[in-house]
């Protein structure tokens, strides 16, 4: 991905180069030209086309937002109910992602959403414990996890 | 025997941007400096016999899925089409047409129908060679 991004900037100073103008416009329209070149060469690369990456961590960034506003929402039902009808308690969450990273965002974006919150991770870096306010529903909000985060991470990062 | 040609092969696919570019460059040049439709297309067909040569015939088949001929189909279109568009304003067949636009990014520029016949010649070109230069590889 990396090298995708370079080759996209070193061609945009060669069209800079062709057209003698060395200016930012003429570096932005090379490097437009330069992205639709390498689609169109996306084939020959052993990596994907890095523009779905950047989309998937855009996807991601928009996932993130509307789950903390969800989230949010969802707790300040739970504060304003007279009666306090929770059932709080610690889950396992086994996870497919693998490098410190991936792991670290899926925690933080666990702790920032619907009433879950990231207590420990395994020594072997498999598990994740989460500590939900409302425990009724555990394989439901792990599936929501799975298809959700878990998904759009393995997005960003495959 | 089969050398490894993995030298050759990523020096040219790092060489097919340049080329590819330049040939880009020559295409919009066309107008003012030297260059054109013709040379552009010549380049970047120039461009595909590297990979060609780099690789084999079924790898750039795959990695470029285009059919040639159609791409001919679709360049002479192109010229028809702008030529016969003429036709819809009253004038001549072939009168082409330009005015200065204020574009995002480009600024001032002159868009002129003649860049879309030149594309037209540029699919052509691109086509013709390419049907050439495959059929002469395919055949044993």
């Amino acid at each position: 991905m990396a090298f995708q991004i370079l080759l996209n900037f070193f061609l945009a100073f060669l069209w800079m180069f062709l057209q003698v103008s060395f200016t930012s416009t003429t570096f932005f329209v090379g490097y437009l030209i330069g992205l639709i070149v390498i689609y169109g060469m996306r084939r020959f690369f052993s990596t994907r086309f890095y523009m779905h990456r950047v989309y998937a961590v855009i996807y991601l960034t928009m996932l993130f937002f509307k789950e903390l506003i969800m989230a949010n929402i969802d707790v300040l039902k739970v504060v304003l109910q007279p009666k306090l009808a929770i059932k709080p308690g610690i889950f396992a969450l086994e996870t497919e992602l693998e490098s410190d990273w991936e792991i670290t965002l899926l925690a933080n974006l666990i702790t920032l959403t619907p009433g879950t919150l990231v207590v420990d991770v395994s020594d072997d870096n498999k598990t994740l414990y989460i500590h939900a306010i409302d425990i009724a529903d555990v394989q439901d909000s792990i599936e929501s996890i799975k298809n959700t985060f878990e998904k759009a991470i393995m997005e960003v990062s495959r | 025997m089969r050398t490894n040609d993995v030298i050759l092969q990523t020096v040219s696919k790092i060489v097919f941007f340049i080329i590819i570019l330049f040939s880009i460059h020559l295409f919009f040049a066309g107008h003012y400096n030297p260059g054109g439709g013709f040379i552009g297309g010549l380049l970047t067909s120039g461009a595909i016999v590297l990979l060609l040569l780099a690789y084999d015939i079924k790898t750039v088949a795959k990695g470029f899925p285009i059919n040639y001929i159609t791409l001919i189909g679709i360049g002479l279109l192109f010229a028809v089409g702008t030529s016969a568009g003429a036709l819809l304003f009253n004038v001549p067949f072939l009168t082409h047409a330009y005015d200065y636009f204020y574009l995002p990014l480009l600024g001032k520029t002159s868009l002129h129908t003649a860049v879309l016949f030149d594309t037209g010649v540029y699919l052509v070109v691109i086509g013709v060679t390419m049907t050439i230069i495959q059929t002469i590889g395919e055949s044993e």
